[in-house]
């Protein structure tokens, strides 16, 4: 969306005159939704969705989540992850000042106090052309909140939340060899 | 202090008692009410819901928690300019007795209800392409 625009929409937010100017666009389906399906989703031979959320659970917690929420019925899990951002974010400064330092600029130490957590949401479908075939899909996600300072490129005003989906493969490609080889089946792409 | 005083014996004159419409729907809740509700000819109403889950990830969204047999998911998405906006959803899916499923999705934006029933048809539209289409 043009930026032009997005400040005109937010100009009309702000004089209270339109209550929501884009929420629409939230239900639609983005040009990436195919390729992040693609992404997030493995095909496993069974039949045995318990064993599918049990092991993928095991997984998440061999990678160091907490399962926060689950249910068998639909077949869901979500789980969480507390990283410190706060070294992260000291080492990009600290990269900062010394590339800054070379250059013989002055820098002022901006403390960083960030909160990181990492959320993983996984949800097993069947398969509708196999029915001998489950898919498992999993989101990764990072919500970063109470800064008052800068996480990667995003300044981040004092109390405010910050989120980004993970799209890193190998991240992807991590969790389900760990499942497969829990499982004892291949992960096939979709 | 004499503000004090007043405030604090204003205090004393008892509760004040909640408007009779309090928990009546508004005419505009009504019609909200409608724009939130599909039926579909799905006989089950955990396929339904799985269905539910399925078009939700498709969207992006993060699934908080669900219920299966209430029929109950909830789930939301950082959205907007620099994802700073909060979208969560609330969906209800039941059977209706007849082979169908009713479906029924609240939706917030930065906590005020979405009003906007091109949002729900959007979704329900992709809802559909998630319960119907074979990939």
């Amino acid at each position: 969306m043009p930026r032009g625009l997005l400040t005109v929409m937010a100009g009309l937010l702000l004089s209270g005159c339109v209550q929501t100017a884009t929420p629409a666009s939230f239900f639609e389906l983005s040009p990436d939704s195919a390729r992040n399906k693609a992404l997030q989703t493995r095909l496993f031979e069974t039949t045995n969705e318990k064993e599918l959320l049990s092991a993928s659970a095991a997984v998440l917690q061999d990678l160091g989540f907490q399962i926060e929420e689950s249910d068998v019925g639909v077949g869901m899990l979500r789980a969480a992850k507390e990283r410190s951002a706060r070294q992260a974010g000291q080492e990009i400064l600290q990269g900062l000042i010394l590339a800054l330092g070379l250059l013989g600029q002055q820098v002022i130490l901006m403390p960083v106090d960030l909160h990181q957590q990492i959320g993983a949401v996984l949800a097993t479908h069947r398969d509708e052309q196999a029915p001998t075939r489950f898919m498992v899909r999993i989101l990764f996600y990072r919500t970063v909140w109470k800064g008052d300072g800068e996480s990667g490129r995003q300044y981040i005003p004092p109390g405010q939340q910050w989120m980004e989906v993970i799209n890193d493969q190998d991240i992807y490609r991590q969790f389900f060899a760990k499942l497969s080889k829990g499982l004892f089946l291949e992960a096939q792409q979709i | 202090m004499v503000a004090g005083l007043v405030l604090s014996l204003q205090a004393c004159a008892g509760p004040q008692k909640p408007p009779e419409d309090l928990l009546s729907p508004s005419e505009a809740q009504m019609k909200l009410r409608s724009f939130q509700t599909r039926t579909f000819d799905v006989k089950d109403s955990n396929t339904a819901l799985r269905g539910v889950v399925a078009a939700l990830q498709d969207l992006g969204f993060i699934i908080e928690r669900a219920n299966a047999p209430m029929g109950l998911v909830t789930a939301g998405k950082f959205a907007g300019e620099g994802f700073s906006g909060f979208v969560e959803v609330t969906v209800i899916v039941r059977n209706t007795g007849t082979n169908q499923t009713e479906v029924r999705i609240n939706a917030l934006f930065n906590k005020k209800p979405i009003d906007d029933p091109k949002v729900y048809q959007n979704f329900f539209a992709t809802l559909e392409r998630s319960l119907f289409v074979t990939h």
